[in-house]
């Protein structure tokens, strides 16, 4: 390691903003945290922090009363669906408070996509929530048309439409499977990859991608349906209900498992709203709040289908909320394949789009709920603030409110049943 | 500082005015908020799908109250609540997407913040569920929202200085436009400061047991204490 001249040594940008951040601590109420070397004001190795609180909240959460603990959940806990750590204030094995502890993951996406074209905007948020690739795409290419002023052609809104339902069906039963993974079954989770291998496949087949399929394009999508396709996707549409209704008759009607779920992590509907949650988490509290209804989108204008809610509000009936949407889901797709229109599929776009200044909104229903995109354009070639709204993110501010009395055991299957994908969480 | 790599000011050619048209959609709510906030309606205009209309961000809780509780507009749902910054010598905004079964257009809206002192009133006591969108906002723009009491950073580590989503942030690419003339921080090892993961631990104050492997606790250096008092790493993972 070669030493830095430090007159020659050129400032970090961080470091020129030192006296207005010291005067925004101050008006925090809080001390300037040291600089490197002086003393490390940060977390310790195991989860408390080795400094004063720096909120309320902390305070209430990290103080210990007599004969309670704090446990440390991750960050690479196997059930936390990604990277996360939960501080869990115990009583015995009785949960008191919880933390969640997030940025794990974080990859500033909305910073890169500030400063990338818009047509690469929509390669850089497929990583964002990695379960549903195909609605992170969606709404900011929905945004970013209404932005320039162009609709994608009739048959490219059906396919959108048909791949992110397909999405939606096997994010959804991939839910089934960690739900019950995290309770301890292990079975449903393996029935669920291969159902999920299967669509990835057939998602594969039409985007080119396993995962990340890079398939939105503003104005359009990439490709057309191709023969491999709709091979696939007759397959797959004959097999689904059977191995979907497989898995299923594991879990459902599974004495064990209704006993662990049903009357556990109950969730208002009014609460729900104040929380902000949304999809099918605030849907099982009985609010009938879907997107595709609320304000539709793409084609949903033109389908047939309702909003379903259970009004339990506990994990047994998100869990049940989950298996009615897939049945939904394979209505929609069906409805979308009768109706399919023939057409281009791509409207007529340059390759660096610049937009008019101004501002779109584009919200999307995606399997955990409203993920929506804020976008600004200031006339150049790349997005001015490119704002995304991740319903996992918002959902995990239930976990404080839900968890208080329930068992330690119990934390990951109500965690399970919201549904939260760490790669939206922390962006 | 250097103002986005684009001549002109951004938020000068963004406030651009456009002609209020709108569509039949929107007309009952437009009606409603003029009737119900005279002062607001020269800021209001709309769009293919929404509705915005622009605030003091001193107002909001008052204004954000109003739109949440009148029968009329009822607008039940915290859809959104984003922070943009306008760059050095402008202002912040925080901008609230809204939603009303009554009407088919979002409402959006936008309240201004002084960017000198960046504080705004904060409407977790509207919607509790604002708090973590507020945690985000201060983490990366440094928005100070008073009365939230967790507002702490969300997803930085608590000792990071800065506000990276603010717009004289650079990323290295901006290497024309950077202080640090396209020089990232993490690439330049000789400034790294690695003395704190040398640093013993002090004697855990509470027991706290570990569920799957601990975030620094993977190196062998990181000196994790146990309860009482034996070194915990031959016993890993507990």
């Amino acid at each position: 390691m070669t030493a830095v001249d430090p007159e020659t040594r050129i400032p970090d940008p961080i470091e020129l903003d030192r006296a207005e951040e010291a005067r925004l601590h101050a008006a925090l109420g809080v001390d300037l945290p040291p600089r490197p070397g002086e003393e490390y004001a940060g977390f310790d190795t195991v989860g408390i922090p080795d400094r004063p609180p720096q909120t309320e909240r902390e305070a209430e959460v990290y103080t210990l009363e007599e004969g309670e603990m704090l446990v440390n959940m991750g960050p690479q806990h196997p059930s936390t669906h990604g990277v996360m750590r939960l501080v869990v204030k115990v009583r015995g094995e009785v949960v008191v408070d919880l933390d969640p502890v997030l940025g794990y993951l974080h990859r500033g996406i909305e910073k890169l996509c500030e400063n990338a074209t818009y047509t690469t905007v929509l390669t850089y948020v497929d990583p964002m929530d990695y379960i549903s690739s195909m609605h992170n795409e969606h709404a900011p290419a929905i945004a970013f048309e209404k932005l320039y002023g162009i609709r994608a052609p009739k048959r490219a809104e059906y396919i959108r439409a048909l791949v992110v339902e397909l999405n939606r069906v096997f994010s959804h039963g991939l839910m089934m499977g960690f739900l019950a993974l995290d309770m301890g079954g292990l079975t449903p989770i393996l029935y669920g990859f291969i159902n999920r291998d299967e669509m990835v496949e057939l998602l594969a087949s039409i985007s080119g991608q396993r995962m990340l399929f890079n398939f939105f394009r503003v104005g359009g999508v990439n490709w057309d349906v191709n023969d491999e396709f709709i091979s696939r996707l007759s397959t797959w549409r004959t097999n689904v209900g059977r191995s979907i209704g497989d898995n299923e008759a594991l879990i459902t009607e599974n004495e064990i498992f209704t006993a662990r779920t049903k009357g556990m992590g109950v969730l208002t509907g009014e609460r729900a709203i104040a929380l902000g949650v949304s999809g099918p988490n605030l849907r099982a509290s009985g609010v009938p709040f879907d997107v595709r209804k609320a304000h539709p989108y793409s084609i949903y204008n033109e389908l047939e289908f309702e909003v379903i809610t259970h009004s339990a509000g506990d994990v047994y009936a998100r869990y049940l909320q989950r298996i009615a949407e897939i049945k939904q889901s394979l209505h929609l797709i069906d409805q979308i394949i009768d109706q399919m229109p023939h057409g281009p599929v791509q409207a007529q776009v340059p390759g660096i789009i610049r937009p008019r200044p101004g501002r779109a909104y584009g919200a999307v229903e995606s399997p955990r709920g409203l993920y929506s995109v804020y976008a600004i354009s200031d006339g150049g070639p790349n997005p001015y603030r490119f704002r995304m709204r991740d319903p996992s993110f918002i959902s995990l501010q239930v976990m404080p409110v839900l968890m208080p009395g329930h068992l330690i055991a119990d934390t990951m299957a109500i965690m399970a049943s919201l549904d939260p994908i760490m790669g939206g969480v922390d962006k | 500082m250097a103002d986005l790599c684009r001549p002109g000011s951004a938020a000068a050619r963004l406030g651009r005015r456009r002609p209020l048209t709108a569509p039949a959609v929107a007309g009952a709510l437009v009606r409603a908020l003029t009737d119900r906030f005279p002062e607001l309606a020269p800021t209001l205009w709309t769009d293919e799908d929404a509705v915005e209309v622009q605030i003091e961000g001193a107002r909001s809780v008052e204004v954000l109250r109003r739109l949440r509780d009148d029968p009329e507009l009822h607008f039940w749902y915290l859809a959104d609540e984003a922070a943009v910054d306008y760059g050095v010598g402008e202002h912040f905004e925080v901008v609230y997407h809204l939603y009303s079964d009554l009407h088919p257009a979002w409402l959006r809206v936008r309240a201004r913040v002084d960017r000198s002192s960046p504080h705004l009133p904060s409407i977790t006591e509207l919607w509790e569920g604002a708090m973590f969108h507020e945690r985000e906002m201060f983490d990366m723009m440094g928005i100070i929202f008073d009365g939230n009491r967790d507002l702490r950073r969300i997803y930085m580590s608590p000792d990071y200085r800065s506000f990276p989503q603010r717009k004289d942030f650079l990323l290295p690419d901006d290497a024309a436009d950077s202080s640090a003339a396209g020089v990232n921080p993490l690439e330049r090892p000789e400034t790294w400061d690695l003395s704190r993961f040398s640093e013993e631990v002090a004697h855990s104050i509470t027991p706290l047991l570990t569920l799957g492997t601990s975030a620094k606790g993977a190196g062998p250096e990181a000196g994790e204490t146990d309860a009482d008092g034996t070194d915990a790493d031959k016993s890993r993972p507990r």
